[in-house]
């Protein structure tokens, strides 16, 4: 018998286009201009940035696929 | 009086020699508080007069930490773009943006039972992290770095 609860699908809760629309909002109120400010980051930082992006990505990937805890009783 | 026809199947009358290193599970979670966002996320897992049950839950440790990993991410790309005065004004509206997760709560309650697989997601924590995830993707992309 297997129980489960809760959603095992791995869809992002907030369609991506929503979430880019309240970014450049946040950008826009905060007189950021992305254009601009991308000049900012050296490239150095960029691939630093990058390389950290990327781990960051995998994690999530890895915990959304169940690295999970089995605990096991027999009490 | 009545008459008691049938006695309560209980486990631990079966577990003589039961006594064994599979026996290590802490099975009642304390609440847990995730650090950030007035984030709550309660489970609890009670498991009463039972045997072989088998438990598997969310490493709340391992998302709490992937939780500050990534929120950390944003405040760098942000400090690092932005810099400045900006920045902070930016990193508060971002955190208002991620910041207004409802709490998640859920019980499971196993009684009088043997041989059953358990399977719980802390839906909660796994919401947040996906988007505090897209979040930073997008702040990412929209900066040019990816």
């Amino acid at each position: 018998m297997t129980y489960m609860a809760g959603d095992q699908s791995n869809h992002n809760p907030i369609p991506e286009k929503v979430v880019k629309l309240m970014v450049d909002d946040v950008f826009r109120k905060n007189n950021v201009k992305p254009e601009e400010v991308k000049n900012n980051i050296s490239n150095e930082q960029r691939q630093m940035l990058k390389e950290m992006v990327e781990d960051l990505k995998k994690q999530v990937e890895q915990f959304n696929n169940g690295d999970k805890n089995t605990n096991k009783t027999s009490e | 009086m009545s008459h008691m026809t049938e006695t309560k199947w209980r486990a631990l009358d079966y577990c003589k020699n039961n006594i064994n290193d599979q026996n290590n599970a802490d099975t009642t979670q304390d609440a847990d508080q995730a650090v950030s966002n007035q984030q709550i996320s309660d489970e609890w897992i009670i498991i009463k007069d039972s045997e072989n049950i088998d438990v598997t839950t969310t490493d709340r440790q391992a998302a709490v930490s992937l939780q500050l990993g990534i929120e950390a991410a944003i405040a760098a790309v942000i400090s690092i773009a932005i810099g400045g005065s900006a920045s902070q004004g930016i990193s508060q509206d971002i955190n208002q943006m991620i910041g207004t997760r409802q709490g998640n709560r859920q019980k499971t309650i196993v009684e009088q039972s043997s041989d059953i697989q358990i399977t719980t997601t802390d839906t909660d924590i796994a919401v947040n992290i996906q988007l505090l995830f897209q979040v930073l993707a997008t702040i990412v992309a929209s900066l040019d770095i990816l």
